[in-house]
């Protein structure tokens, strides 16, 4: 997700390879940016994220978190379900939908009324996401990429200066100004550091919320680290929201910085190498 | 912080190289193609893991039930429920809390709440015992026999609420003692053969429990809610509460324990929810 005009260009060198005397070939100069375990759980979250968050908003139905006083008409309770109510009525085309307070659970979700089986497909993916993250830190520590990723003094100014690039950057292309991009020295600029450190901190709070809420009595000192039970609940539910809120500007951010930037979660490897010439923080 | 501490967090310059651009090409070639035929086999593979229902509704028709789908799932929750297991501790308590943390507790009773003419003539029968032979007790003497315990737990449904209230009743254990379970006895079949389904018809419910769970000291047999004897609403004249599983192991107005060496049928179980339910 780096995006710098200033290193667009591949750095190349010239060199003569051996077995062809004579002959110049461009060779690249190439980085090595995230380590094949890191690539790996990178995409398999993918499909586990996807899977527990249908599963989890399938067992929210069971009991939602947010709810008002029964509708003497409807009998409804269900905020999520007021608002697939609101969207049937209000969104061109799904005025005829066949059941307006199911439409959040039938778009977002498993479906209504599939607890068993989505408690089933929570567990495989939770198991899964754990084992994954278990995978994802063997790859930081493997790739040494963990040392990107620490928070330092510099990044409250730096994720100043980066917040003012991405308000102006709209303005300046209209006017046709040039808008340079903050230099850094490091792999990540201070926002993206403060993403991908959130972000698995956030997998590590929705893991133990998690637990908490599953196994309330074997863990209770973890439930009352949470400020109880149904707070705990709450949390967790708020945690998935914290991935849904990332995977916008970090796929938007993506698709804007280019193919390097894709390529580099693929292949592993990145031709953007000034950027990699980093000399201490 | 001192100078190594610093030098082993810093960032360091990332591994850099030089390579072919052909090789780079080749390399990338290679690396995307496989993503993609990844990502195929996720969608594929991550997809006909939904539910019948959720495939149905998005237009896929036809069953998507590939062999293996059945046993992965199944599989995630008997992982889970050995988990669950391995982290039972007899001598963990619950917590317990005052009065004044009281919540309400709403009737959950699956289908219809049973009629009360039942209750003057309940009695519980246990079976399974070592002695061979069937006993059936009242609730007098339930209470005169037994020592009356209060308890203020909090009860956890698997639909993801919870309710504190207060219960008394006799320990499971002690009834344990009092009438042991023949030797060989693993597991009790706790059974209402009161309860109904939503159209009112009888519908015999039925749950395993482990005698681990059954002994543990704060599983109790409850007669009492809040002071008052249990309503028909909560499993009037006896109930399970055990606060280390589930809600729906907690059964209501319970008629039948019998003790067995196998693990007997779960009501919920059999309608693809876990078996062993601790929490």
């Amino acid at each position: 997700m780096s995006d710098s005009a200033t290193s667009r260009k591949e750095a190349i060198s010239t060199s003569t390879p051996s077995g062809q005397p004579g002959v110049l070939v461009a060779a690249v100069r190439v980085a090595k940016r995230h380590h094949l375990l890191v690539r790996w759980s990178h995409w398999l979250n993918v499909p586990i994220l996807l899977g527990l968050s249908l599963s989890g908003i399938s067992i929210y139905w069971a009991s939602p978190i947010y709810q008002h006083k029964p509708d003497p008409l409807t009998g409804n309770f269900d905020v999520a379900a007021d608002i697939g109510i609101w969207i049937c009525a209000h969104v061109p085309g799904l005025q005829h939908y066949s059941s307006p307070p199911d439409w959040i659970y039938n778009h977002l979700s498993l479906g209504p009324g599939m607890l068993a089986s989505a408690l089933r497909l929570h567990w495989l993916c939770a198991y899964a996401f754990m084992l994954n993250g278990a995978v994802y830190l063997a790859g930081l520590v493997a790739g040494g990429g963990w040392r990107g990723l620490l928070p330092r003094r510099t990044d409250v100014l730096d994720a100043f200066r980066m917040f003012r690039y991405y308000i102006g950057l709209p303005l300046a292309k209209l006017a046709r100004r040039a808008w340079p991009h903050p230099v850094f020295s490091t792999k990540y600029n201070a926002l993206q550091r403060a993403a991908y450190f959130s972000v698995p901190m956030a997998g590590l709070f929705s893991v133990a919320t998690g637990w908490a809420i599953h196994k309330p009595m074997q863990f209770h000192s973890l439930v009352a680290i949470f400020g109880g039970f149904d707070t705990a609940r709450v949390w967790h539910f708020w945690f998935m929201w914290v991935f849904m809120l990332f995977v916008i500007p970090h796929v938007v951010l993506v698709f804007a910085d280019g193919w390097d930037t894709f390529r580099g979660m693929i292949v592993g490897w990145s031709a953007r190498v000034k950027r990699s010439e980093v000399h201490g923080s | 912080m001192n100078k190594r501490a610093r030098d082993f967090l810093r960032e360091q310059l990332l591994p850099q190289f030089e390579v072919d651009p052909q090789m780079l090409r080749r390399r990338t070639r290679r690396d995307v193609l496989l993503f993609g035929a990844g990502a195929v086999a996720a969608l594929a593979g991550g997809g006909s893991l939904l539910p019948q229902d959720t495939l149905t509704r998005l237009g896929l028709r036809g069953k998507m039930n590939p062999p293996m789908k059945e046993w992965l799932l199944n599989r995630a929750l008997r992982i889970d429920d050995d988990v669950a297991e391995a982290l039972y501790s007899g001598n963990r308590m619950v917590p317990v809390y005052t009065k004044s943390q009281i919540t309400p507790i709403k009737n959950n009773y699956n289908g219809a709440t049973p009629d009360p003419g039942y209750v003057p003539g309940w009695h519980l029968t246990l079976d399974g015992l070592a002695s061979g032979e069937s006993v059936a007790l009242d609730i007098p003497s339930l209470i005169t026999r037994f020592s009356i315990l209060e308890q203020i737990t909090r009860l956890v449904c698997v639909e993801g609420w919870s309710a504190i209230a207060w219960w008394a009743g006799l320990r499971f254990d002690d009834l344990l003692c009092a009438y042991p379970p023949a030797s060989q006895a693993k597991w009790v079949r706790v059974e209402s053969s009161v309860n109904l389904d939503a159209s009112g018809n009888p519908d015999p419910y039925y749950v395993s429990i482990d005698l681990a769970t059954a002994r543990h000291p704060q599983t109790l047999l409850a007669t009492h809610l809040s002071g008052q004897p249990l309503t028909v609403e909560h499993g009037a004249p006896l109930r399970l509460l055990a606060p280390v599983k589930l809600g729906l192991k907690n059964v209501k107005a319970i008629t039948r324990l019998t003790y067995v060496s196998e693990e007997p049928r779960d009501y919920w179980a059999e309608r693809g929810y876990s078996r062993y339910d601790g929490i």
